[in-house]
């Protein structure tokens, strides 16, 4: 087996050791998150599911989803999405 | 038709009972198959474009492609769980959803398919060469997590968290290399973390395994 070096950079780093608790798996996930993304978009300071909203902050491919459906439906019902994705994005 | 406003994507003549129509055989299951057909290719055209810049070099006839692929992969998934609605969402938002997952899925797939995944039980370390702009506690976190990665994981741990987090290949990429699936890949991401917040809570660089850093 070949050794190689990598440069672990600290937002590499941040992702390694991001808490991921309470367990929500991508199956999971898939099941919830149309829901998720109504209440977001009704109510971007919602409390409803937090382990959903653990799981996107660690699951990129999930979370990428996550976002383009709730732009998806926010285009649709003409709504600001901005206030829900800066929660979905850890920034609200 | 229903106007939104601008911007806004109206849906033309929505069945009020999508389930009910879908299910019953005859003119009007026809009709909200096309429809439902039609939303599905709204979905993945939107994520295939979302995720343009993943394909450099493909041209917008193969993006149109990729999303009328998607769209028909995520109608026949649809159709084998449309049992499993149960009006928590709207039935176009809980449609969208499987369209969105398979047009990312065939995105990645597709801008991946030349490019080899290395699995290697790498050596990690932090970035001595880091600019003056990267906190210093960050790069001593950085050098303690790599050695909670030698230390703490196993070699097939190791190699799932590199691969994912620091090469960043796409989990479902991963998976289909590997022959596993996205979430049990997840899952051994998620085990992998436990075990390095443990380690780094233990040597003093995290004050809870299940809080924030120090």
């Amino acid at each position: 087996m070949t050794h190689e070096s990598r440069r672990l950079t600290p937002e590499a780093a941040r992702l390694l050791t991001l808490s991921t608790e309470p367990w929500v798996s991508c199956d999971e996930c898939f099941e919830l998150v149309d829901a998720y993304v109504e209440r977001l978009l009704e109510d971007p300071d919602t409390t409803a599911m937090p382990g959903l909203l653990v799981h996107l902050r660690g699951c990129a491919a999930c979370a990428e989803e996550a976002e383009s459906l709730l732009l998806l439906v926010a285009r649709q019902d003409g709504r600001d999405p901005g206030p829900a994705v800066a929660r979905l994005r850890g920034l609200g | 038709m229903t106007t939104l406003g601008r911007g806004t994507v109206p849906i033309v003549d929505e069945p009020v009972d999508w389930p009910t129509a879908l299910s019953l055989p005859g003119p009007a299951q026809d009709m909200a198959l096309r429809r439902l057909h039609a939303l599905m290719v709204r979905a993945a055209r939107h994520q295939v474009w979302r995720m343009r810049g993943m394909l450099p070099g493909v041209d917008a006839v193969t993006c149109e492609d990729l999303a009328n692929s998607a769209a028909d992969e995520a109608l026949t998934a649809l159709l084998g769980k449309l049992d499993t609605f149960e009006g928590r969402s709207r039935f176009t938002t809980w449609a969208y959803k499987f369209a969105i997952l398979q047009a990312a899925t065939e995105v990645r797939r597709h801008a991946w398919a030349k490019r080899e995944v290395h699995l290697e039980d790498a050596d990690l370390w932090s970035d001595k060469g880091a600019g003056p702009e990267q906190h210093a506690e960050a790069v001593d976190l950085a050098s303690a997590v790599a050695d909670a990665m030698r230390e703490a994981l196993t070699p097939y741990q190791r190699k799932i968290a590199v691969a994912l987090l620091v090469d960043q290949v796409p989990v479902d990429v991963l998976a289909e290399r590997l022959s596993t699936t996205r979430g049990a890949l997840y899952k051994a991401l998620h085990e992998a973390r436990g075990r390095l917040r443990a380690h780094l809570a233990a040597t003093g660089h995290l004050t809870d395994p299940d809080g924030s850093h120090r």
